[in-house]
């Protein structure tokens, strides 16, 4: 079964005085183990259709299933706990709480899961050694190098199991060094942990690093490619 | 965790917090002292009014009150002792004759109450012998065997009893009290003058000082020249058991000095034989009995219960006696819940400001913590928290300064004798001795922690309504 279907699904701003199609009706899936790009120019609706996927925006039309969770039919309130259960998110930048270490941002998500500590402890160390830094514990996101708080961010994102993961160009800010050991990291997880990865990017380098290349044009996808 | 990352955020803008947890604390500091210095009057006045005037309990004849007729006389007063006696909570008790009367001397008379008392043991009871001003008698010594009266210094004064003399001992106390030898020079001109009356004395005294060194001096230089006639006596009459006009003249052996005027003037006190045998009361008849408590908090226990075990009398607390003092006190309590409800009202703004900024300054961080799943009521709490560590900070650094301060002034007081003689007349030291309930901190704390609650409100709705998109999406 798939982890994400998307059928046939609309996307629609209209606070502007012509209507926006953002999302010019779509249908896709994702399985697990997925490791995906979307790419497009700017204004196609990467971003607006991560945010779908996610549960952090409400499409105007067509239907979104993840993990058996009609997500239309959702409440506000029940959206926050499905995203904090199902979805693990790396944004472009401000992924983590400033004022705790590496380790408790790792553990954040455990915490809202109310993980006993020990396990927490278990998976937070498993964790930030799978990402390399294992050595940054007790680092304040501060005292990390860009690359090293999107690991971190990969790590807090992966840590309770969700069902996929949600990176909206994740490494936009990173210089090509980093962005090629974070694309490293998560290739490696997505292989040991089974993880779908779904990431978005403007970066020709990144885009060659996916095993499967979804192509939007104007809300539309307009092509779809398993590239090993 | 929560409450972790609030404490954390705290001291994320170091100065910018610190700056309201010293105003709270300062705010908090302000209320907290003022209102003990306030406390103070009062606190001093029911100590007074409970241990120089009243005692906790007091009991009459059931028609005592109304008429204070000589022949209203407690009946049966052994087994009025008795209950007393048997009643725990009730330390000491004693019996007073109690009856209107004059008294006079050549020059005045006025009206006073005659209290007839047993001088052994209202010792016990109350502390006004300790008021008695030094060198006017030994009223609590050994019994004399001439009838003897212990007068206020108020009535002392009306009675023409005290005089105003600068004579040498005067001056020699002025100049070892360190009074500028120019305002020395000034008063020679009224060396060994007698002024009959304070207000002649000080009248003397205004005309040849400049006025600053009036204000400044004339309570050391009344002290100094105050003197009394020794061996002075006063004329009390009175009616008899037989409603017959009677009286004896009583010396002055000794003079109190109290906060209250009222008091002063109008009671007078003299050992129970004497008047009894002036009266022609029977022995072991009294028209009062005063209970003295273990302590104050007994009194609205025991009050009750005394009056339905003695259903005969009128029984009486000190707070129904002087119903204005027990109000007053009451109604200061609310007053002080108002005054530090309006500073710490003033400072919730401050709270408000400052949680407003840290909130629209940390709106990306917060959309984030919304999309990866923490939900209202977690956000709410951390925005809430924080604003309660800010409050509570600045509140326990303000109390435990306040404490501080109190207890340093409360040895020592704080002398605003300038104002004395307007306080005093209304029974208030002008001693102030800062004093603090600890049921006052409690509420305090209370107070101080539902203004950082309440001052994070509208902070918190702002960062609830935050969309987590925008939030995250906003370049
Ligand atoms: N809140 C909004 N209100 C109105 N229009 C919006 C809003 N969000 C996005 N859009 C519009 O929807 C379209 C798709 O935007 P989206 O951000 O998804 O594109 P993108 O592919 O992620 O672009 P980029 O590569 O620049 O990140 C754009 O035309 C954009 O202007
Ligand atoms: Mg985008």
């Amino acid at each position: 079964m798939a982890v994400v279907q998307i059928n046939n699904v609309y996307k629609a701003y209209h606070d502007t005085e012509v209507e926006v199609k953002a999302i010019n009706g779509v249908t896709l899936s994702f399985e697990k183990g997925d490791f995906a790009v979307v790419v497009g120019p700017s204004g196609s609706g990467k971003t607006t259709l991560l945010n779908l996927i996610g549960g952090l925006d409400q499409p105007t039309g067509g239907e979104i299933l993840v993990a058996g969770h009609r997500l239309s039919e959702l409440r506000p309130s029940e959206l926050i706990d499905f995203r904090m259960e199902h979805v693990g998110f790396v944004f472009q930048s401000y992924n983590l709480i400033p004022v705790l270490t590496a380790a408790e941002n790792v553990s954040f998500i455990m915490n809202l899961q109310k993980w006993p500590k020990e396990k927490r402890k278990v998976r937070t160390d498993e964790l930030l050694s799978s990402v390399g830094l294992s050595d940054r514990h007790n680092s304040r996101p501060s005292q990390l190098s860009g690359g090293q708080q999107q690991r971190v961010a990969v790590a807090r994102a992966l840590a309770t199991h969700p069902e996929f993961i949600l990176a909206d160009e994740p490494t936009a800010n990173l210089d090509s060094k980093s962005a090629e050991s974070l694309l490293d990291i998560m290739e490696k997880l997505n292989h040991e942990e089974q993880m779908t990865f779904i990431f978005s990017t403007h970066d020709i380098r990144v885009m060659k690093r996916a095993h499967r290349v979804i192509t939007l044009e104007d809300g539309k996808v307009i092509s779809d490619e398993l590239s090993f | 965790m929560i409450t972790e990352i609030a404490w954390k955020n705290v001291w994320r803008n170091k100065s910018r917090s610190l700056i309201v947890i010293t105003a709270v604390a300062i705010g908090v500091f302000a209320g907290v002292f003022s209102i003990a210095a306030m406390n103070s009057s009062i606190v001093q006045r029911i100590d007074a009014a409970v241990n120089e005037e009243l005692s906790h309990i007091q009991i009459n004849n059931k028609d005592f009150r109304s008429s204070s007729d000589i022949q209203n006389i407690i009946r049966d007063y052994p087994s009025l002792i008795t209950v007393l006696d048997s009643t725990p909570g009730v330390i000491n008790t004693t019996g007073r004759i109690v009856i209107r009367g004059i008294a006079s001397t050549a020059s005045k008379s006025t009206g006073v109450e005659i209290n007839g008392i047993d001088v052994e043991k209202e010792k016990r009871i109350f502390t006004l012998k300790d008021k008695l001003i030094p060198g006017t008698g030994s009223f609590f010594g050994a019994p004399t065997k001439f009838n003897s009266v212990f007068v206020g210094e108020k009535l002392a004064k009306e009675l023409n009893i005290i005089r105003y003399t600068l004579t040498q001992d005067a001056f020699l106390k002025l100049e070892s009290e360190g009074i500028p030898s120019a305002v020395i020079t000034k008063l020679e001109s009224l060396r060994d003058q007698k002024f009959p009356t304070d207000k002649k004395f000080s009248v003397a005294v205004e005309n040849i000082l400049a006025s600053s060194e009036k204000n400044k001096f004339i309570y050391k230089i009344k002290e100094a020249a105050w003197s009394y006639r020794e061996g002075s006596k006063i004329i009390l009459s009175f009616l008899d058991i037989n409603n017959n006009q009677t009286g004896a003249a009583f010396r002055v052996c000794g003079i109190f000095r109290t906060n209250n005027d009222m008091f002063e003037s109008l009671s007078v006190f003299v050992p129970v034989n004497e008047l009894r045998s002036l009266t022609g009361m029977t022995e072991g008849s009294y028209h009062r009995v005063i209970a003295k408590l273990e302590n104050n908090d007994l009194t609205d226990k025991i009050t009750p219960t005394l009056r339905e075990s003695l259903p005969g009398f009128e029984v009486l607390s000190w707070k129904e006696i002087q119903p204005d003092l027990a109000m007053l006190a009451d109604m200061m309590q609310q007053i002080y819940g108002i005054f530090m409800g309006i500073i710490l009202a003033a400072l919730a703004f401050g709270i408000v400001n400052t949680m407003l900024m840290a909130v629209l300054e940390r709106t990306r961080e917060i959309g984030m913590l919304a999309a990866i799943g923490m939900n209202r009521r977690k956000i709410f709490s951390m925005i809430m928290l924080e604003s309660v560590f800010l409050s509570i900070v600045g509140g326990i650094i303000g109390m435990i300064i306040s404490g501080a301060v109190i207890a340093s002034t409360a040895k020592h007081g704080i002398n605003l004798v300038k104002y004395s003689e307007g306080m005093e007349a209304i029974g208030y030291s002008a001693h102030l001795f800062p004093t603090i309930g600890v049921q006052f901190f409690i509420t305090t704390t209370i107070l101080i922690v539902l203004t950082g609650i309440l001052s994070s409100i509208y902070p918190a709705r702002k960062a609830l309504k935050l969309n987590p998109v925008e939030a995250i999406r906003g370049e």
